[in-house]
């Protein structure tokens, strides 16, 4: 069902629904930029429906909202392993198509890999919403490529335009609020249908690849920070560490702690062996798990082409530039 | 031909080892300048001198050759820089058309700053401007200059007055992935402020420069900017009798410290310049007083703020000619 | 509330055996059920937790040889008989006994590497593991990084265990070099039938296998048990990923035909 709700009248729906969600949309962060004197727009709680930004892409993505960069596991006394407890509000999060399908990517790994649920994710994830954003595009994104621009998960949808919301709401539930403070009319989400930058991922990688001069760029350009893993809305990899509290040496808490592959340490073992020491060997690992290795186990690209982590490298490396090189190289293979 | 010297400078010009030929210096408030003033110096240098510039040490121009004759109408030629001058930096100089009225006071120089630079941490064009609008025209022989970070690339420790761009860091531990890329990168930059102590990263504030390297490379923004501050180092000097850096004055200032004391700096050389001297530099007038003096006045109603530090004492050091060096 | 696979279980230590001056096995009264070639995530509150491959078990009890190398290792070593230690899993594929019946086996391991199969040739030694033959290669660093020495004592009783290290000492009647050598110098008699399982340092397992496949031995043939960083044993946490196998699903164990395709 459509409506067009005036803008006043929103907040008011936003308010009576932030009485029953906890609400994540992309917000400015005023001079939190990594650059003095620079925003920073990323993902937030919000408190009313004027803080959300519809003009701009987020740095980090939403992920962090059912994948916290920290998360305890459990909390040890003397003698007790404790699993944290706290129950939290239903949670909605204002996205866009790409973000909305990055969640498959992470609920591939945290629900379907392996024998188990991951159940801190699970109870999470298991009480997300997702309001949908209209997008144009922006710099560096290519989903519509992948197919990511589309998506049907969500539970409503909002676009702002001059003095009014335009919403379609699929959530049954949600109709009653929607229908008090708007009028019915005819909305359709606005995807985006084609990107500036326009590009197939080659269907077949070959072995050959590893051992391709290609990467040996990547060891003299990437630096290692690991920017392009932590802003990507489907890295999922974690390390476990334990905790002693300094205040109390017998109590301590087991986290998770968000993993980089382009970090030093990601392989490293107790004894100090471990594997891709070359940063070209670690861009080689993060793009093909992005677009090949993921996708041989699960049957959907990793990717969803948001090109945050393109965005994000202070070397300028770009995703798309790699795959489009890597799709050269096989075209020439298949020649040959 | 007769000429007043002594307005002459006053005027910005110079006397030069050539007869009756000057050169002018033109300000340039923190090194910058938009290119239709460019094109107005260039002109006058065509018109007026011998086609050329010259990029002074301070940030400004210097245009040589100009026929000491032909000032007045140099003078009237750079209203447009004057006039920009007044927009700029705020001052009143009643009168754009004779030239600059003082040259004591040097321009005030500025590295980049964060209009470009990562590092920088503010605006030192917009700080240098504003510095600027406080103490000039003035007699007084001052030199000062701003950074935008404590790598200070505009050499601010060779001023009078240096000022150096510090920001607090702010760490949200909820944010960290425990890279040590921030720890590692302060031991091997800076002082070494940061340490990695149960997955989580300490700052140690007495050794934090307040650079803001941490921030930079922090790649999940838990390390934020907080509060803009300022360092200031005083003193400085090159010259023949006894060259040194500046010296720690002031650390975790805010702007307007920075302000105050630049003119709280002209009442305390108003009141102790031995007026007997043609001229004479700040930095001997602190030596005369000694730093406590100094330190005293120039803090005079300032509101330093809870997280300032002042330093206790001053041991300049430098060298001298014959002392400090072994030849 | 769902499972959480990430609560691990107490387990009583019941014995402490030293190996060497590094290596200690710990046995734990458990009822868990485990294969040969699976690894347990242990550990200790507040110090943190380690993938360690299972050494040996039996009736109530298992095995861990530890190593101590890490900040986990090192705190397990400081604990007692009756002390507790945290576990969980098992993970792991285990290695395929049903392929290894009636079969010639050769087993090549490095160092600590001859913990992960050491349950399976005692298998083979109290005759419950259904091969035809059994041959033990063992390499170590020196004489006095050997392990269970006096198992190695048993075992060659009843079949051939050939020992070998990459520097001998003054008492060391033995040889001295590295397992390939002991690989290139076999006669293997029923190359179709014999199945080969390789298990120890990156390198050793690397060349190694390269030496049974100098002796045709089908890649088809070849186990290698793999060694990754893991956090969590379950197919979460990452690490262990390698194009799109993950160790700890479906490794540790591989054959060396699959082995070869994962690139690191």
């Amino acid at each position: 069902m459509g409506y067009k709700i005036y803008r006043e009248k929103f907040a008011d729906l936003f308010h009576e629904l932030r009485a029953s969600y906890e609400i994540y949309a992309p917000v400015t962060k005023k001079d939190k930029g990594m650059y003095s004197d620079t925003d920073l727009i990323t993902y937030d709680k919000v408190e009313s429906f004027t803080e959300i930004v519809f003009d701009k892409k987020t740095f980090f993505s939403p992920k962090e909202i059912v994948f916290p960069i920290r998360q305890t596991l459990f909390y040890f006394t003397e003698d007790s392993v404790l699993e944290p407890t706290k129950l939290e509000k239903d949670i909605v999060i204002f996205a866009r198509a790409c973000d909305i399908n990055s969640f498959r990517s992470l609920d591939a790994i945290f629900l379907q890999n392996g024998p188990y649920e991951d159940p801190y994710y699970k109870k999470l994830r298991q009480r997300v919403k997702f309001i949908l954003l209209p997008c144009d595009g922006f710099e560096n994104c290519y989903c519509a490529c992948l197919g990511t621009n589309i998506t049907d998960n969500y539970s409503a949808y909002v676009d702002v335009r001059d003095d009014a919301v335009y919403c379609k709401v699929k959530d049954a539930y949600w109709k009653g609020l929607w229908s008090k403070y708007g009028e019915e009319s005819e909305v359709e989400p606005r995807y985006v249908s084609k990107n500036e930058n326009t590009f197939e991922i080659p269907q077949k990688i070959n072995n050959s690849i590893f051992e391709h001069q290609m990467w040996s760029e990547y060891t003299n350009r990437c630096t290692g920070c690991g920017r392009c893993t932590v802003v990507c809305p489907t890295c999922t990899c974690f390390t476990v560490h334990d905790i002693r509290y300094d205040d109390n040496s017998k109590y301590g808490e087991r986290r998770r702690v968000w993993a980089s592959c382009q970090i030093d340490g990601f392989t490293e073992m107790a004894g100090g062996h471990g594997y891709r020491h070359k940063q070209g060997e670690r861009t080689r690992f993060r793009v093909l798990h992005k677009i090949s290795d993921f996708k041989k186990r699960f049957g959907f690209q990793m990717c969803v082409g948001c090109g945050r982590c393109e965005d994000a490298c202070q070397e300028y490396i770009s995703l798309k530039n790699c795959i489009h090189k890597i799709s050269e190289i096989m075209a020439e293979e298949e020649k040959v | 031909m007769s000429v007043d010297t002594k307005k002459l400078v006053k005027n910005a010009y110079r006397v030069t080892k050539e007869r009756y030929l000057t050169a002018l210096r033109v300000r340039v408030p923190g090194g910058h300048l938009d290119t239709k003033q460019m094109t107005l110096i260039s002109r006058i240098a065509d018109r007026y001198g011998r086609g050329e510039v010259h990029i002074t040490t301070r940030q400004g121009f210097e245009i040589p050759g100009i026929p000491m004759s032909r000032m007045e109408e140099v003078n009237r030629e750079i209203t447009p820089l004057l006039d920009a001058l007044q927009k700029t930096t705020g001052i009143d100089l009643k009168v754009t058309f004779e030239g600059y009225p003082a040259a004591g006071t040097r321009n005030v120089s500025a590295c980049i700053g964060n209009r470009v630079c990562p590092f920088a941490n503010y605006d030192t064009t917009r700080l240098a401007q504003d510095i600027e609008g406080i103490i000039y025209p003035n007699d007084f022989h001052v030199k000062i200059a701003v950074s935008g970070c404590p790598n200070d690339c505009i050499k601010a420790h060779m001023q009078d007055v240096g000022i150096l761009g510090q920001v607090e860091p702010l760490y949200d531990s909820k944010r960290c992935i425990g890279c040590k890329a921030c720890v590692d990168n302060c031991r091997k930059r800076v002082t070494g402020a940061l340490k990695f102590h149960n997955f989580t990263v300490q700052r140690d504030h007495e050794k934090c420069t307040g650079c803001g390297e941490c921030i930079l490379k922090c790649p999940t923004a838990a390390w934020t900017r907080g509060e803009k501050y300022y360092s200031v180092v005083i003193m400085g000097r090159t010259g023949k009798k006894n060259p040194r850096l500046a010296a720690p004055f002031l650390r975790w200032v805010a702007r307007d410290v920075v302000l105050k004391i630049c003119e709280n700096l002209y009442s305390y050389i108003d009141k102790h310049i031995d007026r007997s001297l043609p001229k004479e530099h700040v930095g001997n007038i602190v030596d005369r007083t000694g730093y406590p003096v100094f330190r005293d006045e120039v803090l005079q109603n300032v509101d330093l703020g809870e997280r300032a530090m002042v330093a206790k004492h001053i041991n300049f050091g430098g060298y001298e000619y014959h002392s400090n060096a072994s030849f | 509330m769902i499972r959480n696979p990430y609560m691990p279980q107490e387990a009583e230590i019941l014995k402490i055996f030293q190996e060497t001056d590094i290596n200690y096995t710990f046995r734990l009264k458990t009822d868990l059920k485990v294969k040969s070639g699976q690894f347990l995530e242990v550990s200790i509150p507040r110090i943190g937790e380690a993938p360690i491959s299972v050494s040996d078990f039996g009736d109530g009890y298992l095995d861990l040889t530890i190593r101590k190398v890490g900040r986990v290792t090192q705190a397990l070593h400081n604990l007692q008989p009756g002390d507790k230690f945290f576990i969980r899993g098992p993970y792991g594929n285990g290695f395929p006994i049903d392929k290894l019946k009636d079969r010639r086996l050769i087993v090549a391991a490095g160092g600590t590497g001859l913990a992960p199969v050491k349950s399976l040739i005692n298998q083979y030694y109290n005759d419950s593991l259904e091969i035809k033959s059994l041959q033990l290669l063992a390499g170590f660093k020196s004489p006095g990084d050997i392990l269970f020495s006096s198992e190695l004592e048993k075992w060659s009783k009843k079949f051939p265990v050939e020992i070998t290290v990459d520097r001998g000492s003054e008492n060391w009647k033995g040889r001295v070099g590295l397992v390939t050598k002991l690989v290139a110098d076999l006669d293997i008699s029923e190359v179709e039938n014999t199945m080969v399982i390789v298990v120890g340092p990156p390198l050793m397992m690397k060349f190694t296998t390269q030496e049974f496949v100098k002796k045709k031995i089908s890649i088809g043939n070849i186990y290698l048990s793999f060694e990754r960083k893991m956090s969590c044993g379950i197919g979460k946490c990452g690490h262990c990923k390698i194009d799109d196998t993950y160790v700890c699903l479906e490794g540790p164990v591989f054959e060396y035909s699959k082995a070869i395709q994962l690139l690191d």
